[in-house]
């Protein structure tokens, strides 16, 4: 929390609550009332090393998490010279930005917008407008982002108008709409009363490269390769975004912010400008993400209403909430999470890898390195191998499939897993189905019974990722990502570095 | 005049789809006070039950058993099987939220939405289901039935009406005739005044969801008897059957049925009479409109915020 | 951890960073793709829509690449692996240049199959081209992509082919057989508001208002499954209702709808509708680039192999163009080979012998090659069927 108020700021209140400062290495906080605020510590604070590593995290001030984000940017062109690996880092930051951009609606405003998507489509149309042939605008990208990051901020500001009397579920859904309307609109917009504005579901194609002071650069190598130039424009406009961003939450806006999402009411009755508020936390949100679809637009130059659907606006949802709604490092890490994932879900070796690997540390995570931890794992590799064998000497076919995808891991499964040349078409729903139902009772479960349903669950858990999940790596994407999003907010709603939420009680 | 006839018989169709649906979130909105995002998938889950069982059963066109009894089965299957759903997904992903703030259920909710909607698609693919309602009995449903005038009504809509308007009476009966539906208007009413009534707020809540479920399942059934069905259409339809809820007035059965209808025949006229083209805009903007200036809807109670 | 163990973190990163990007631009590996050797296996990558909404449309054409690449190679000595490079729907058409990016960077591919969707081609084809990178979509039938003046296509004129004619070949036919052969003098066309159909409907449209057709132009978006107001919207005199989707069995219910509707109009579909096993109303009409696939010559051994490795699969349309699109693949890679030596030295010479590849006894009948003009098959034409009582395809013109 250090980089959140000045020192100037807390002084004075230092010498009110001396005694309590002195007990405690956490000094009180402006505007929160202590117990308050300490019922939060002792309800989020967790011990062990992810509790001691997370308030490490919690320490390192904000300009230090940037350097290192910009260096690690950096360094990708250095570690590998795949385009399609310096192509995901330029689209992981452009999830950064996205999800910085959302940080402040859901984060700091406490507006749930489910309209965001829709003015990265803005932002990305309205550059695709400004500098292409469609109205024959060519304008130079030093005026066109501004112009752009402008008309993101309008109409977030006319979206945000509802904003004013409705709250929570209500204006969750006219934003809804609103992104419902935005894809109508781009779909039919090639014939408003005749004359074509976004060429419909065709797209506007044949975008311009972004151009400084005459100065273009070319979207790809001469060989046709990403041009790396992109990821340097992208990480230097995130640098800047997110270095605003935290002068804005610094300032007298952001900790108004705050006290906004908190309590609404109370921050009107202490005379707050509660809607003028709001529509700033809207307009802003929507300025960084018509920012980041100029981002878009230029280098995959071309825009289509289909590149911006639901399935967009749940994964920034995901970033901001597994990373931490309210903390701009959270979120940043957030989007690099689960960017990575979506990445490496794509390849079925990789999945694997990431399968097991999760799995091990999750129960390493519950059971520390106890007796517990070696008989559940003991018990899982002999019920492994024993329903293998049985399978086996059942039918030959049952065991005699090949485990999608390549990986290292491959091989090891294939001995463990029960995999069967042809599944049965009730085979993937009844073990999924399944699997779904042991994992929920896991959570009502303890003692020995737990450990006792715990075995067959991570065995089934291993035959469904192997022989149904593996497969499809789009639809297990989003399965996993609905996965994440409840079960943060069921086990840890202020996600991996967000603030401590205080509840009013 | 025919014309206007075949599409208040569209509306008609439509709409009682839709209140069916936007019953169950009128049912969990009044209770929870939660926008339940999820409802959406749960109807296309409820399609897709109903799809397993007419396979069970032999398919469209040689089912085992006689064609009133094949849609009673997989309309109570499809009910059956919804409402469990309803009943796990208020255990597991609400009810550890239910005080939590508002926003918290409500993501929770969108991450039940998208998991319900990709898992169908991962287990039975994209395709498109169809339960080919057309070979049932040789065609009868679609080509048995009366007239009106020029307009022909046939029996697969009749008795897809009649079904939703059945299964309305019956929620109507539950909830205000007996001594849960009776405890479900309370809690409704007040959550902590009915707890401390001796009111289990745990019960009616469980009740809420296997009623709005099962309601869910059978709209989905019902739909998919007149058209194909596929994974993510649930978001369409939980979209639509909101919009009827809130215009009915969000927490107000009578409301539902009539935001239902009303969603119907508006979506059936300004694609008969104004476009087709931008048929959706226009109604998305309608819908807009009314939140702003009735949010309320058209027989709810405004929300006055209690400190 | 303080503030100055924050900063010094922050310098060193900072110089880490510094030396790291300028060691990076100066190795630029990834512009020295190495020659690929004809001994070794080639990867075609296949860009189409693996999962989500288009997935059974993709996995249709992936099944066919791999027959394709399974059975042609020995004959050409070649050892080819077809890699699938997924483009879901729900991810945009930008999707396919962010796929492209993976092919292009690996120097065992030498073409490209795909991108399967006009504008997947529209976002990607740039890339591919600056590559070198033959690339052949079996299914992009946009207009404008190969098309017209080559200043104005919007794929690259150089490496982009399509074995598939465009929109402004089948709408036409379509719209004049409905004209000359069904008398045609109102006719309802419905789009869904996706290139394909808008394409197409657009394409059909001009050439029946040309010829003083009444048309009715009704437009709705993709989600709608319940058509029956559109259905109310068709005129009770019109003859014909184009239907061009994706989807067949959208074209299924809306001829049950038109027939729940007392409406008399023939249902006329388009070769994305062309799937006897879901579109099967008696009476109504699809076009398709091919005639009959099963009845051309050489072709039930093709079929009957390919079943053998898909028990499951049903024969569609889209999986036999791209059986021909992987196959001119293979054979201007084993010409390059021979050109080179054994070894194909950039992949530009792939498409140096693209044109001159003649294909007799096609898989879709006849012999096969790209016209001079454009990167167009010669003559590209479209064959109309209409659904036979029992539910099988006749061809009629």
């Amino acid at each position: 929390m250090s980089g959140h108020f000045d020192d100037e700021l807390t002084r004075p209140l230092e010498g009110a609550s001396e005694a309590s400062s002195a007990e405690g290495s956490t000094s009180p906080e402006v505007g929160r009332d202590e117990w308050v605020a300490r019922h939060g510590e002792r309800v989020t604070h967790r011990s062990g090393l992810l509790g001691t590593l997370e308030a490490r995290f919690r320490t390192v001030p904000w300009w230090a998490w940037l350097t290192l984000l910009v260096a690690a940017a950096c360094l990708v062109p250095a570690v590998t010279d795949s385009g399609y690996v310096r192509r995901v880092a330029f689209d992981t930051v452009v999830f950064m930005l996205l999800a910085l951009g959302l940080n402040i609606v859901v984060g700091w405003g406490g507006l749930l917008d489910l309209g965001y998507v829709a003015f990265f489509g803005i932002g990305a149309y309205a550059y695709a407008m400004l500098a292409s042939d469609q109205f024959d605008l060519h304008l130079p990208s030093i005026v066109a982002i501004p112009l752009v990051a402008l008309i993101g901020f309008v109409a977030g500001w006319l979206v945000g108008l509802p904003s004013r009397r409705l709250t929570g579920d209500y204006l969750a859904i006219v934003t809804l709409f609103f992104f419902q309307i935005f894809l109508t609109f781009t779909n039919n917009g090639d014939d408003v009363f005749g004359h074509s504005l976004t060429n419909g579901p065709n797209g506007i194609l044949n975008v311009d490269e972004l151009s400084f002071f005459g100065w273009s650069l070319p979207t790809t190598t001469s060989q046709g390769q990403f041009a790396i130039a992109y990821l340097y424009v992208a990480v230097v406009l995130f640098a800047i975004v997110y270095v605003a961003l935290r002068l804005l939450d610094d300032s007298r806006t952001g900790r108004a912010w705050r006290s906004l999402r908190e309590d609404p009411l109370a921050a009107e009755l202490m005379g707050m400008p509660v809607n003028w508020l709001k529509l700033l936390a809207f307009a802003s949100g929507a300025s960084v993400a018509a920012l980041t679809g100029t981002l878009q637009a230029s280098l995959v130059g071309s825009v289509f209403p289909q590149d911006f659907a639901f399935p967009l606006l749940i994964t920034v949802y995901t970033m901001v909430i597994l990373g931490g709604a309210g903390s701009q490092a959270g979120v940043v890490i957030g989007a690099i999470l689960i960017s990575v994932l979506l990445e490496v879900l794509r390849d079925p070796g990789d999945s694997r890898g990431l399968f097991y690997v999760l799995v091990l540390l999750g129960l390493v995570g519950i059971f520390r390195l106890s007796r517990q931890l070696a008989v559940v794992l003991g018990a899982t590799v002999v019920l492994g191998f024993v329903a293998r064998a049985v399978a086996g000497a059942i039918d030959d076919r049952w065991t005699a499939g090949v485990p999608g995808g390549g990986g290292r891991l491959a091989g090891w499964a294939s001995d463990w897993v029960i995999v069967p040349t042809q599944l049965a078409g009730w085979i993937p729903p009844v073990t999924y189905i399944g699997l779904i139902a042991l994992l929920l009772s896991l959570t009502l479960l303890n003692g020995w019974v737990r450990i006792a349903v715990l075995v067959p669950t991570l065995y089934l858990a291993a035959f469904v990722w192997e022989n149904v999940m593996l497969a499809k790596p789009e639809p297990t994407r989003y399965v996993v990502l609905g996965a994440i999003l409840v079960a943060v907010m069921i086990v840890r709603p202020n996600g991996l570095l967000g603030e401590r939420r205080v509840e009013i009680v | 005049m025919d014309t206007f006839i075949q599409l208040t018989l569209n509306g008609l169709t439509l709409g009682s789809i839709y209140a069916l649906i936007a019953l169950g979130y009128t049912l969990v909105y009044g209770i929870l006070k939660l926008l339940n995002f999820a409802h959406g998938d749960v109807v296309t889950v409820g399609a897709f039950i109903g799809f397993g069982m007419l396979q069970l059963l032999g398919g469209s066109t040689d089912p085992a058993v006689p064609i009133w009894l094949l849609l009673l089965l997989i309309t109570a299957t499809a009910m059956a099987g919804c409402a469990a759903l309803g009943v796990a997904i208020e255990r597991f992903a609400y009810r550890p939220l239910r005080d939590a703030p508002r926003i918290a259920p409500l993501i929770s909710a969108l991450g039940v939405s998208f998991f319900l909607a990709y898992s169908l698609q991962l287990l039975f693919g994209s395709e498109q289901r169809d339960y080919d309602a057309f070979s049932m009995a040789g065609g009868a449903l679609f080509f048995k039935g009366f007239s009106i005038g020029a307009v022909h009504i046939p029996l697969l809509r009749i008795v897809v009406i009649c079904a939703a308007f059945a299964l309305m009476v019956v929620l109507w009966f539950l909830v205000n005739k007996t001594r849960t539906g009776k405890a479900m208007k309370a809690t409704s009413f007040d959550r902590e005044a009915a707890a401390m009534m001796g009111i289990d707020v745990d019960r009616v809540i469980v009740f809420a969801f296997v009623l709005g479920s099962a309601l869910a399942g059978a709209a989905g059934v019902l739909s998919a008897l007149r058209v194909p069905t596929y994974p993510s259409a649930g978001f369409v339809v939980g979209l639509k059957g909101f919009t009827a809820a809130v215009i009915g007035g969000i927490g107000s059965v009578p409301g539902a049925m009539a935001g239902g209808l009303i969603l119907g025949f508006a979506e059936a006229y300004t694609q008969g009479y104004v476009s087709t083209k931008w048929s959706d805009l226009a109604v998305f903007v309608i819908l807009i409109l009314f939140m702003l200036f009735r949010p309320q809807g058209l027989f709810g109670r405004p929300d006055i915020t209690k400190v | 951890m303080n503030k100055r163990g924050g900063l010094v973190i922050a310098l060193v990163a900072l110089v880490a960073a510094t030396l790291a990007s300028t060691a990076g631009a100066g190795s630029s590996a990834a512009e020295r793709l190495t020659a690929v050797n004809c001994s070794g296996t080639i990867k075609l990558p296949l860009l189409t829509p693996l999962t989500g909404g288009g997935g059974p449309i993709g996995n249709e054409q992936l099944s066919w690449a791999k027959y394709a690449a399974k059975t042609l190679g020995p004959k050409l000595k070649l050892k080819v692996q077809i890699v699938g490079g997924d483009t879901p729907v729900e991810k945009g058409p930008g999707e396919a240049q962010k796929v492209a990016q993976k092919f292009i960077s690996d120097s065992q591919v030498a073409a490209v199959l795909g991108p399967a969707t006009s504008g997947g081609v529209a976002s990607a084809s740039k890339s591919l081209a600056k590559a070198g990178l033959l690339h052949i979509s079996p299914s992009a039938t946009d207009s404008s992509l190969a098309a017209g003046p080559k200043a104005k296509r919007t794929a690259s004129p150089v490496a982009f082919f399509r074995v598939v004619g465009g929109d402004y070949v089948q709408g036409p036919t379509d719209a004049n057989y409905m004209v000359s052969k069904l008398k045609a003098k109102k006719v309802a066309i419905v789009d869904f508001q996706e290139p394909y159909s808008v394409g197409l409907a657009n394409a059909a449209q001009a050439v029946l208002k040309g010829k003083g057709v009444d048309v009715t132009r009704l437009s709705t978006s993709v989600d709608t499954t319940d058509y029956s107001s559109l259905v109310t919207k068709v005129p009770n005199d019109a003859n014909v209702v184009f239907f061009p989707t994706q989807q067949p069995e959208d074209a299924q219910t809306f001829g049950q709808q038109l027939l729940e509707q007392g409406k008399r109009a023939t249902m006329f579909g388009a070769d994305g509708t062309n799937n006897p096993a879901a579109f099967k109303l008696p009476g109504s009409y699809v076009s398709n680039f091919a005639p009959d696939i099963s009845g051309i010559k050489g072709n039930k051994a093709r079929i009957a192999g390919w079943q053998k490795d898909n028990p499951k699969a049903s024969l569609g349309s889209f999986g036999p163009p791209t059986y021909l699109a992987t196959q001119v693949e293979m054979m201007a890679i084993a010409k390059a080979c021979k050109a080179g030596g054994g070894s194909i030295k950039n992949r530009a010479s792939v498409l140096k012998y693209v044109r001159g590849i003649v294909v007799p006894n096609s898989i879709l009948g006849g012999t096969f090659r790209f016209s001079k003009s454009n990167n167009e098959p010669v003559n590209p034409k479209f064959y109309i069927f209409q659904i036979q009582k029992n539910g099988s395809y006749k061809l009629v013109n």
